[in-house]
């Protein structure tokens, strides 16, 4: 038999698949044919290859990933046992924020301006209201801080934790807000651009949000994050509802699902 | 699976602790780049949530999840194509292993693996390592089973030469060595 024929038969040959003729025919010609023989001996080698375990924080980022995601997707209303999860859901990011270097970073800083402070409270004869209010204007900044670098970061469960991150604050900083509409309009994960959206709409009262939400329904290309934008049209009653959806049912390629959305909106709307 | 996709989160715990050292070995091997590999990995678990709706109950969930997990690499590098070629450095620490010369075999193994094309590495790393069934990497690949075998031989064959090949370096760099440390000092004598 020729190196061609076994060519064929080997990968068989390696996983045991062979009938016992053929079988056989192989083991013939691997010991006359040093090349096929060194072939099988490399394929037996591979199995020295050692097997690779991820770090340790890989389950806790599993986790954060998880509860951001659902905290992110979920529109029920609030009850007892969504608080519940939101809880657990912050316990699980705070853990893992601590752990990483950026969460390190931040709160040796957080832990130095305390100490700064605490020093200077002690050691000077001033009214302690202004420090205190001090050192809550250096920790907000830095929680804004955190938030920022994390909605820049490269992987999308550490932006979408920077997403659920920027909820924790009932009022949201300005800078913060431009980086979740940056976000809402121009990520490239829909899942992330959807936890905006859910962030975003929380602060739906504020007139510079809502303008700025729905107008990057004309920028959204994915059905979900438009369809999420419909209803969120129709939640805030918007005086111009009618006509943003028109425009929109204009679109040439729109997604049937996302046409369907808006004319039962459109029904809603009448 | 089933359970997940129909909605259950905390099911895909499960199949975190079931799956993510095969992907994590399967993104490590084809990209050596550990830091990347988990980032892919937990890529893949963000996918399964988002098209769980996708799983057809049936099929080998292990062919959908690694292509999830091809789509989830290409679509990567996609965003961010490689800057810089493999760096040996990048490439996972060689652990511990029995006798010195098994740790060499693994060295060279892993330095051949990493000469392969990234297609030839995979197909390997598919069927040796993540054991799929030459009909499930038939199915990932949209090709031929008989396709599959010739591409799984033509790999064999150039992993055989590149690890001949390293395996000739480093003994012609060994005995290299070892011949210039026998070399007697010039003029023979030593001043005190």
């Amino acid at each position: 038999m020729k190196c061609e024929h076994i060519a064929e038969l080997l990968p068989d040959y390696l996983q045991g698949s062979l009938s016992p003729e053929q079988h056989h025919n192989v083991e013939a010609h691997l010991e006359q044919c040093a090349d096929c023989s060194e072939e099988v001996v490399i394929w037996e080698k591979l199995s020295v290859l050692p097997v690779d375990q991820p770090g340790p924080a890989s389950r806790a980022r599993f986790e954060a990933m998880l509860q951001a995601y659902q905290a992110g997707r979920s529109n029920q209303p609030v009850d007892d046992s969504h608080w519940r999860k939101r809880a657990s859901a912050w316990n699980w990011n705070v853990f893992h924020w601590l752990r990483s270097p950026l969460g390190a970073m931040a709160w040796s800083a957080a832990l130095l301006a305390i100490g700064v402070f605490a020093g200077l409270r002690l050691a000077g004869p001033k009214p302690p209201s202004p420090d205190l209010a001090a050192m809550q204007t250096e920790l907000a900044s830095m929680k804004q801080l955190v938030v920022l670098s994390m909605l820049q970061q490269q992987s999308a469960s550490a932006r979408l934790e920077g997403v659920t991150w920027s909820t924790r604050d009932q009022q949201l900083d300005p800078q913060v807000l431009s980086a979740l509409l940056h976000t809402l309009r121009y990520d490239s994960s829909v899942d992330v651009r959807l936890a905006a959206l859910d962030a975003l709409s929380r602060h739906g009262r504020q007139p510079q949000v809502h303008e700025a939400v729905l107008d990057s329904l004309q920028l959204q290309q994915s059905p979900l994050v438009q369809v999420a934008l419909i209803d969120l049209l129709l939640e805030w009653r918007v005086p111009d509802a009618a006509q943003r959806l028109e425009a929109l049912q204009q679109v040439a390629n729109l997604n049937p699902t996302v046409r369907q959305r808006v004319e039962w909106a459109r029904s809603k709307l009448n | 699976m089933l359970q997940v996709r129909d909605g259950a989160g905390e099911t895909l715990g499960v199949l975190f602790d079931r799956y993510q050292t095969p992907l994590f070995n399967f993104y490590t091997k084809l990209t050596g780049d550990r830091a990347l590999s988990e980032d892919l990995v937990q890529e893949v678990f963000l996918r399964i949530l988002k098209y769980r709706q996708s799983y057809r109950p049936g099929t080998p969930f292990r062919a959908w999840i690694y292509q999830i997990a091809r789509n989830a690499r290409i679509d990567h590098f996609r965003k961010f194509p490689p800057q810089t070629p493999l760096e040996p450095e990048m490439l996972p620490p060689v652990l511990p292993v029995d006798s010195a010369q098994e740790q060499q075999e693994v060295e060279l193994l892993q330095h051949a693996l990493q000469q392969l094309s990234e297609e030839k590495r995979e197909i390997l790393l598919l069927c040796r390592f993540q054991e799929l069934k030459y009909e499930e990497i038939a199915a990932l690949l949209g090709c031929e089973l008989s396709t599959v075998r010739a591409r799984i031989h033509r790999a064999l064959q150039d992993l055989r030469k590149a690890f001949h090949q390293l395996a000739c370096d480093t003994m012609r760099k060994k005995d290299g060595t070892a011949a210039a440390e026998y070399i007697p000092p010039r003029g023979g004598r030593h001043e005190v």
